[in-house]
């Protein structure tokens, strides 16, 4: 079986990044609604970082965990607003599984449980909440549940990625507690969260490479 | 009744109407009939026609406009929401109390209002379950008047803890009393300890005999509770320690009768459930009359997962509430913010795109802080290669401790504006309205620490939180130690007494300038933190905009903004604020702005105070002249003292016009630190 490697993880950041760019507008517009309007500049750009870094360590068959850690500084380094400490310390949470032990593909729901520990830790935040915690947890269900019912990789990633849109689709029945939407309270009903629709655009991002690997 | 005495034999040919109705029969039919209350006979002999004529007179009037027919605003917002309720959720009947309920919590109003609509659903012979809470207990105590024979009350569940009012007990005899019941318990606990000492109880004779009752409830009144972090589900002792620490719940948007549901209404299956005694989701759903009574946004969520899952066959809500729902079902509703209705206009014109002086949007904050760098070199210079990071020239006495503030682009003059002598060291500058990230505040912290430590002054966002949270937790790693502080003069955007909840506006400048004066006389990192939240609880702001201001990003405005109106307790980043309001005078928004800070602030005779008119940056200063002149007007019908004005541009949200108002309360040590001399290019005395 296939292990997550460091080049596939380098081929997943740099579709993040494509993708994300593409919907910088949408996510912009999504923000707009309950929020400042920046998330889709700083989810496209945070990317955009992260790839640039890996050019860095491009063809040095760099570790998986190498990889999460340059992430990780990207964000750290060049992205603040709010999803910059959170994707750098969920990157960070899954940086140190990695250096723990190897991943099968099929074993994508760790990888995604880390990173969302790492989200929610620096966030403070829980399922319910209006986050994007709510597109990357029954991500990492969903993916458990394939992988035990014995799905291949392509499959497994096609789960996290289902459950996180119909996640973030469900943001729109909740009311924000945390970050500028929460002060909103009630008016941000009926509104997508943004940062759970990117979190369900980085998975497919997952899908994309894992299918066409 | 008049009878005109002109009224005569010689009257064949028709009167002409009176001057006032300007020769208009239809008018004056419509007011003879509207007005003066007349039947249609009685206005037939004084205009001198027929009935059937008059008839026809008004119903022309109706369809010309003259006369409208209107059904009181409330009336028919309730009437509306509750039939798209009921449609959409399949109910049997829908009751939705005025959202405008005066000073009556809204507790006692839903419960009042189920009272009233008791006759309807519960009859003489019904056996009836009730859950606890309290709004069950209000329902409970409000319906007095209704009395039934040989009817039954049972408690839905076990009980809980005495140490509250509305306890599952408390709810059920109180219903008994009121509607004339006989009163079954459950004598047992709603969770015992073990799924076996569930099993021994439900065994227990008396309490079999209490469960079997259960099974014959035909109607039920239930509430619900969410499970946000403030409700009342986790203090009540219902539950011991946490739900949701519980994985399995992690799901759970709501609890009914002690029972959790997800977002769609299915039951979620947990440890607790074999513990839990009372009656199950399955067995509520298959009685005849369920009756939910809840109100409150928090409460939108479980709600609609409860309406979702059939769970309801009457709600009882407040038009608030059953807008959300419908809301967040994805109903599109006319006016997604309903308190608006009676006072903005529903059509808002849409402004497009604004001119600005930008070459390409990315580069904007990079090259304004480049012309800043430019403009004042002798205040400012950039740490390393990003002009990002920017340090205070000014040469700093050795053992300082070093003040880092920072935050989004887009206030300028903050915050690059407010370093350099006896102000912060150092700013970490970010994207519009977005934090830096940590490691360029970490560049700022080495750059400040002199081995005294290090205070982090920035406002209170999450972003801003987690940055220089990871930043703190960087620099600590290398050895140095930070404190942080958070600025929340905003008042307007929290309720009270919460003001750790504030954003961090115009106020903060003081925060700097006081804090900043703290480390020159070099006080101790302790002694600056202390003295830097004493500064900012001892501040407060209430900012109000009249134009959305546009970011460079898009060029157009960050929100609309009706032509007549006013955003009331308005950030500094375009969110809403609290309030939308008609436009009205300067001197009624200043006395508008004083009565909240005054009451907020309790300020009193001969207290002291600084003050900082602020523009957000598209309000020229004549105006905040206006805005001061009124402002020192109040102060001095108090007898306040104003020992430091400052008005201008501080604290700005790009060209968004409108302005703020912060009152700093000073006392000695305030007063002194605020008086010292600094040296910022925005500030400096």
């Amino acid at each position: 079986m296939d292990d997550i490697d460091g080049q596939i993880l380098i081929d997943f950041f740099r579709a993040a990044a494509t993708r994300l760019d593409m919907d910088r507008q949408r996510l912009c517009a999504l923000d707009g609604e309950i929020g400042d309007g920046d998330h889709g500049t700083s989810m496209a750009n945070g990317f955009a970082a992260v790839s640039r870094r890996l050019q860095q360590i491009k063809g040095q068959d760099p570790a998986p965990a190498q990889v999460m850690r340059y992430a990780a500084s990207a964000f750290i380094g060049e992205v603040g607003a709010t999803v910059g400490p959170l994707y750098a310390t969920g990157f960070l949470e899954a940086a140190r599984l990695l250096e723990e032990r190897r991943l099968a593909t099929t074993d994508l729901a760790e990888l995604i449980d880390a990173i969302a520990r790492g989200i929610a830790l620096r966030g403070d935040a829980c399922l319910g909440d209006k986050t994007m915690l709510d597109a990357w947890l029954p991500a990492g269900q969903a993916a458990r549940d394939a992988a035990d019912a014995g799905a291949g990789a392509a499959q497994v990633a096609r789960a996290a990625a289902e459950a996180a849109l119909r996640g973030a689709q469900a943001t729109k029945g909740m009311i924000a507690s945390r970050g500028r939407a929460a002060r909103l309270q009630e008016r941000n009903l009926g509104h997508l969260d943004p940062g759970a629709a990117s979190a369900a655009v980085i998975l497919e991002a997952f899908e994309e490479t894992v299918t066409e690997a | 009744m008049p009878h005109p005495k002109k009224r005569t034999a010689k009257d064949t040919q028709s009167p002409k109407p009176p001057l006032r109705f300007g020769e208009d029969p239809l008018l004056w039919v419509s007011w003879l009939y509207y007005e003066e209350g007349l039947t249609q006979g009685e206005i037939a002999r004084i205009v001198g026609a027929s009935r059937p004529t008059v008839n026809a007179y008004l119903a022309e009037a109706r369809t010309k406009g003259i006369v409208s027919i209107a059904i009181s605003y409330e009336k028919l917002r309730s009437t509306t929401l509750s039939s798209a309720l009921t449609e959409r959720f399949g109910l049997d009947d829908c009751l939705i109390i005025p959202g405008e309920g005066g000073d009556r919590a809204l507790i006692d109003r839903l419960g009042s209002a189920t009272a009233q609509a008791l006759p309807r659903v519960l009859h003489s012979g019904d056996t009836i379950a009730i859950t606890w809470g309290r709004t069950m207990l209000s329902v409970a105590d409000a319906a007095k008047d209704l009395h039934l024979r040989d009817a039954t009350v049972v408690q839905a569940t076990g009980g809980t803890t005495a140490t509250i009012p509305y306890t599952p007990e408390a709810c059920a005899t109180r219903l008994a009393d009121s509607i004339g019941a006989r009163f079954v318990p459950i004598s047992a606990p709603a969770i015992v300890s073990s799924p076996e000492a569930r099993r021994i109880l439900e065994q227990e004779p008396v309490v079999s005999e209490q469960l079997q009752m259960l099974g014959q409830v035909n109607r039920i009144l239930f509430g619900l509770s969410s499970l946000r972090p403030t409700s009342t589900i986790h203090s009540s002792g219902f539950f011991e320690g946490s739900i949701q620490q519980q994985a399995q719940y992690g799901q759970a948007i709501g609890s009914l009768a002690g029972r959790f549901i997800d977002g769609t209404g299915a039951i979620i299956e947990g440890p607790l459930g074999d513990r839990t005694i009372g009656i199950g989701l399955d067995a509520l759903r298959a009685i005849e009359t369920r009756i939910l009574v809840s109100g409150g946004y928090d409460k939108v969520p479980p709600m609609l997962a409860a309406l979702r899952g059939n769970y309801v066959t009457v709600l009882v809500t407040d038009a608030a509430t059953g807008e959300g729902i419908l809301r967040a079902d994805g109903l599109e509703l006319d006016s997604p913010r309903p308190h608006l209705k009676e006072t903005a206009p529903m059509v808002t014109p849409v402004r497009g795109r604004r001119k600005q002086f930008i070459n390409r949007t990315k580069n904007a904050v990079d090259e304004a802080l480049e012309g800043a760098l430019m403009a004042y070199p002798g205040h400012i210079e950039k740490i390393g290669d990003t002009v990002r990071a920017i340090r205070a020239v000014a040469q700093k006495p050795p053992g300082k401790v070093g003040i880092v503030i920072g935050g989004g682009a887009g206030h300028e003059p903050s915050f690059l504006g407010f370093v350099g002598r006896g102000l912060p060291d150092a700013v970490a500058v970010g994207n519009v309205f977005a934090s830096p990230p940590p490691d360029r505040v970490l560049a700022c912290a080495r750059d400040a620490d002199d081995g005294a430590g290090v205070l982090f002054i920035y406002g209170n966002y999450t972003g801003d939180i987690m940055n220089f949270d990871m930043a703190a937790e960087l620099a600590e790693a290398n050895g140095i130690t930070v404190r942080s502080i958070q600025t929340t003069d905003d008042i307007a955007s929290v309720s009270d007494n919460d003001r750790a909840a504030g954003r961090g506006i115009a106020g903060s400048i003081f925060v700097f300038k006081i804090s900043g004066a703290a480390s020159a006389r070099l006080y101790s990192l302790d002694e600056c933190e202390r003295i830097a939240r004493k500064a900012n609880a001892s501040c407060y702001t209430i900012g109000v905009a009249l134009e959305p201001g546009s970011s460079p990003e898009t060029q157009r405005p960050s929100f609309q903004l009706g032509e007549a109106d006013m955003e009331f307790g308005v950030g500094v980043h375009g969110e809403p604020g609290a309030l939308r309001q008609p436009m009205t005078s300067a001197d009624r928004i200043v006395d508008q702005i004083c009565d909240r800070l005054f009451e907020e602030m309790a300020l009193n005779e001969g207290d002291r105070i600084a003050v900082l008119v602020n523009s957000f940056g598209g309000t020229p200063m004549m105006e905040l002249f206006i805005l001061n002149r009124r402002l020192n007007q109040r102060l001095a019908k108090r007898n306040i003292t104003v020992h430091k004005s400052l008005v201008g541009n501080f604290f700005t949200s790009l060209d968004m016009v409108g302005a703020s108002v912060t009152l700093l309360k000073l006392d000695e040590e305030l007063t002194g630190l605020l008086d010292d001399s600094c040296e910022g290019f925005a500030y400096s005395q």
